[in-house]
């Protein structure tokens, strides 16, 4: 019970108010912004021919009903809320009608599916490889392994992205260039064999960065671990090499791994813009660019809610399950 | 360690200048083009399982973010190459030979005496591709609906029609007539093409639909030849089956030829991507690459052309032109025409038309773009009175600022770099423009009480740096570039320039609310047609709103801030003067000389665009030694080049 008032219950109502006031300040900063989301519609609408001032006027005042863009600030703030526990998050204004929903709905799964497992999996080859390079530093391959990551790690993203896609995509022209399966979504084997050709030169870009980051994290970590009394006294007394990384080194560094984790998982949810782009590939990263471009309040206001509500229930979860993971953080 | 880390490096060094190095088939290329699939090749890694050569692929311009909704009548959903290939309207203006072609409408429209009743006779043999006949009840149908429903306000036809239409009646099964509220000469042009035409909608789907607001048309049935079958729900491909019955479609009745089976149009992205795509036979067009991406592709993809086989390769008649448009009241110097006239001349065209642009656009001296018809009705009578120009650049020093030779100077570049010019030079580079000449511009501003100081730099009349700042968008290729000519020539000239290179909405606000002094914006004062009233009503004094307001406000398109009455005596001059009526072309040639001696914004080049194909599976596509179409396959009227496209036969 005392564990539930003073750590469990507080925790979940400052998880409430990051929440609260993140998506307030999401309501209310592109609102401050200059660009007004009717007039950017009618910039669309009219770019390719003139419209007679008048019909321009009525136009302006249809996108305004449709979008639900009358009334004050303050009105709007109260239907944004009323509209948000009902689950509904309104119409998109640069892709109407199509709602907010549908909208993510369309891009989450392909950024989930891509970030949540390339993610995961540079999570688990950085920690291994990097804790072993940390645990045999003298030997051939993991001086080999190390310069290829001190090289590659500083590389700019997109660099690797436009790397792969010009060896992949037009000198062995051997993955597709566009989209993030092909045909239309069905149960069948080759349905999701597209899928995952599509998405392997985008995941492995990720990876590759993402590897290289947590190899040396890990390395690190390992490196201080590996010079520790307990260490040492362990390897005096003869436990096997596995015994020591796996039971001892790998568990005290995996403390600042999972948090890491657990915060990159959470950002899943602001996608990946740069992958997107270069492969054309699908994901919540170019809609939430375009909502902004377009000052499309209603998805910025999606997307950025989901993307809160990830990262602060990431954090909650860390810190709810960190007494799990280490018995010097406990309650007293 | 150390020379692992260095063997390293250079391993991933030399992957990564491997991978960067543009593809380059030709002279320098780091590794060889893919070499080109047979015809009857696969679906290789198209998105769809069609064969190679039975699918036209054409670049979709957007990425279509409203999935699985064809009711274009709401504002949304994306138009471009859909329209062409499912939706009719009465009429087609091609912007390459200015002619009208037939869509549903199979007469001209006819007007009565004092244009307040439109007649027009509809062809009584296309259908809809669900076999049901159209008919004037389709046309009076959709024109009641969107009349009666202003939330159908895509493309301003409901409003419109509210300002302009009494009624509409169906006069036989295939004739309807259209009362107008006051005389109209113009009430046409809402059922004729440059972007689109009203689309009409089929009777017998739409009065079944309870709310045509809400309503997707996600199976739309359509008068046009090809109707959709499949797209992908996140918008990146959408793939159109040619209907069995196409020779009961417009396009097919006035083409004569059934045109590809299936047509697949694919977003790909940026440039590159686009030129990937088409050296791995992947797309058959695209619609714009910018020039650097364009010689790649001549390079990695050998049956690649664009409108010119050579040289200057682009295509140079869509019906639009680029300005630097100034606002008069950012500062009090840009309201001075002899400020705004220094700055003409000190622009070196041939320069900014060769080093910047590549020698690929046409010249124009006013906002007509210079096709071969617009430049017969407008520039070419013009001619004489732009060489007879006079500007007085010192009180009593009258001065010609127009140079004829500019085509010429031009094709005298691209010979010197080996081209072939394929034509005369005014049919190729446009006309000729005003002289690059710093001395007489010098003299208009030291007339005007400018001066230099200690620097050689510009002082304005009240002893201030003179600081200029030209904003552009960076992802508008040509506006940009044209840009940064002006900004390195007045530079060079002794002006502090600014260029501000902004997003897009960031700089079509600024536009809007004044925050610019000068800006680049495209416009056309004529419509292919030759027709101006449309393009320039915008302008008159009742729509001018101040600087700092938005000039949105009262619908009108004046971002420049001129308040001008003689320029709102133009415009209400033609508005009852029949398009292609003598009368109309006088007037508007008056205006046109009125504005160009004002030099409200100066004009450089007309638009072009680098429609470019791969003639690897299909032939048939317009060219400048067969330009029967227009080559803009994303405008409604593109639907005659799809139809006109042949496999090519092995």
């Amino acid at each position: 019970m005392t564990l539930l008032k003073t750590y469990i219950i507080p925790r979940i109502l400052q998880w409430a108010l990051v929440i609260f006031i993140g998506v307030t300040l999401t309501f209310l900063i592109p609102r401050l912004s200059p660009i007004n989301p009717v007039e950017q519609a009618v910039s669309r609408l009219t770019a390719f021919q003139t419209l007679s001032p008048e019909a321009t006027i009525a136009l302006r005042e249809s996108l305004e009903d449709l979008y639900g863009l009358k009334g004050s600030l303050f009105d709007q703030y109260i239907a944004f809320w009323k509209r948000v526990l009902s689950g509904d998050l309104g119409p998109s204004f640069s892709s109407f009608p199509m709602s907010v929903n549908a909208m993510i709905a369309n891009g989450i799964w392909w950024s989930i599916g891509l970030l949540g497992t390339a993610v995961v999996l540079s999570w688990v080859l950085g920690i291994f490889l990097g804790t072993l390079a940390g645990y045999f530093p003298n030997r051939l391959w993991t001086r080999v392994m190390e310069s290829i990551v001190i090289v590659v790690y500083p590389v700019p993203y997109f660099i690797i992205a436009f790397t792969l896609l010009m060896l992949f995509a037009y000198y062995l022209p051997i993955f597709p260039l566009v989209g993030g399966a092909s045909g239309t979504p069905s149960f069948s084997l080759g349905y999701f064999g597209s899928i995952l050709r599509h998405s392997f030169l985008p995941a492995i870009s990720v990876i590759i960065g993402a590897t290289a980051f947590r190899f040396l994290m890990a390395k690190a970590l390992t490196t201080s671990e590996r010079t520790s009394d307990y260490v040492t006294y362990a390897e005096i007394a003869a436990l096997p090499k596995r015994k020591i990384l796996g039971v001892f080194i790998i568990r005290n560094t995996m403390l600042p791994q999972v948090t890491d984790l657990a915060l990159s998982l959470g950002a899943i949810f602001e996608g990946a813009l740069i992958t997107e782009i270069v492969f054309s590939y699908p994901g919540i990263g170019s809609t939430l660019y375009n909502g902004i471009i377009s000052a499309d309040y209603n998805l910025i206001m999606g997307i950025t809610l989901l993307s809160i509500i990830g990262v602060a229930t990431a954090s909650l979860l860390v810190d709810l399950t960190y007494p799990l993971f280490d018995p010097r953080v406990r309650l007293r | 360690m150390r020379r692992w880390r260095l063997v390293s490096a250079l391993l991933i060094l030399i992957f990564l200048l491997g991978a960067c190095a543009a593809p380059q088939g030709g002279e320098g290329a780091a590794a060889p083009a893919p070499a080109a699939p047979p015809a009857d090749a696969g679906p290789s890694q198209l998105p769809v399982n069609v064969p190679r050569n039975e699918v036209f692929v054409a670049d979709q311009i957007f990425r279509y973010s409203v999935i699985d909704n064809y009711n274009f009548w709401v504002p949304g959903p994306h138009t471009p190459h859909r329209h062409a290939l499912m939706m009719e309207t009465f009429w087609y203006r091609d912007q390459e030979t200015g002619e009208r072609l037939y869509g549903a409408a199979i007469s001209d429209p006819i007007y009565n005496e004092d244009y307040t009743q439109m007649d027009v006779n509809l062809r009584d043999n296309i259908y809809w591709s669900d076999g049901v006949q159209f008919t004037a009840d389709d046309v009076v149908y959709t024109v009641e609906l969107l009349k009666s429903n202003p939330q159908l306000s895509a493309f301003g036809w409901s409003a419109g029609f509210n300002q302009f239409l009494d009624s509409i009646e169906k006069t036989g099964d295939f004739s309807v007539r259209f009362n107008l509220k006051e005389s109209n000469p113009r009430f046409h042009t809402f059922f004729e093409t440059r972007w689109n035409g009203m689309y009409i909608m089929p009777k017998h789907i739409f009065e079944k639909v309870e709310d045509p607001v809400t309503y997707t048309y996600s199976d739309p049935v359509v008068l046009g030849t090809y109707r959709v079958v499949q797209s992908d729900p996140n918008g990146f491909w959408e793939l159109f089956e040619r209907r069995e019955d196409w020779q009961r479609t417009p396009a097919g009745i006035v083409v004569g030829k059934p045109g590809p089976k299936y047509v697949l149009t694919i977003f790909y992205g940026d440039s590159a991507k686009k030129a990937i795509a088409m050296s791995r036979g992947e797309l058959d067009v695209f619609f714009d690459v910018d020039f650097e991406a364009f010689q790649t592709v001549l390079k990695t993809t050998p049956t690649a052309r664009s409108w010119y086989k050579d040289f200057p390769w682009a295509y140079p008649n869509e019906i639009d032109v680029r300005h630097l448009a100034f606002n008069l009241e950012s500062d009090p110097i840009y309201a001075n025409k002899d400020v705004r006239w220094a700055l003409a001349l000190a622009l070196d065209i041939v320069d900014l038309q060769t080093e910047y642009i590549g020698g690929v656009a046409k010249v124009t001296v006013m906002p007509v773009p210079p096709t071969a018809p617009l430049r017969a009705m407008y520039l070419d009578p013009l001619e004489e009175w732009l060489q007879n120009l006079e500007i007085e650049i010192e009180p009593g020093v009258m001065y010609k600022p127009y140079d004829p030779t500019v085509p010429e100077r031009i094709a005298a570049w691209a010979e010197e770099q080996g081209y072939t010019v394929p034509g005369s030079p005014r049919e190729v580079f446009g006309t000729g423009w005003w002289k690059y000449d710093p001395d007489a511009a010098e003299r208009l501003l030291i007339k005007n009480g400018f001066s230099r100081g200690a620097n050689g730099k510009w002082l304005k009349p009240d002893g201030t740096p003179w600081v200029l700042e030209i904003a552009s968008p960076p992802d508008e290729n040509d506006a940009f570039r044209m840009a940064n000519a002006a900004a390195d020539m007045w530079s060079d000239f002794g002006i502090d320039v600014k260029l501000l290179g902004l997003e897009r909405s960031v700089w079509e606000q600024n536009n809007a609310v004044g925050q610019f002094q000068v800006s680049t914006p495209w416009f056309s004062f004529v419509l292919a047609d030759g027709d101006s009233w449309p393009q320039v009503r915008g302008w008159h004094p009742r729509f001018y709103v101040p600087n700092g307001e938005d000039s949105r406000s009262t619908g009108g398109s004046n971002i420049t801030r001129i308040n001008d009455p003689k320029v709102g005596e133009f415009i209400d001059a033609m508005v009852s003067a029949p398009p292609g009526s003598p009368e109309n072309t006088e007037i508007t040639t008056e205006f046109l000389k009125y504005w160009t001696e004002q030099m409200y914004f100066i004009t450089p080049i007309s638009f072009k665009k680098f429609v470019t194909w791969d003639e690897r599976y299909w032939t048939g596509f317009p060219t400048s030694e067969n330009p029967k179409y227009m080559p803009l396959y994303w405008f409604q009227g593109g639907k005659f080049t799809f139809q006109s496209l042949e496999p090519v036969s092995r």
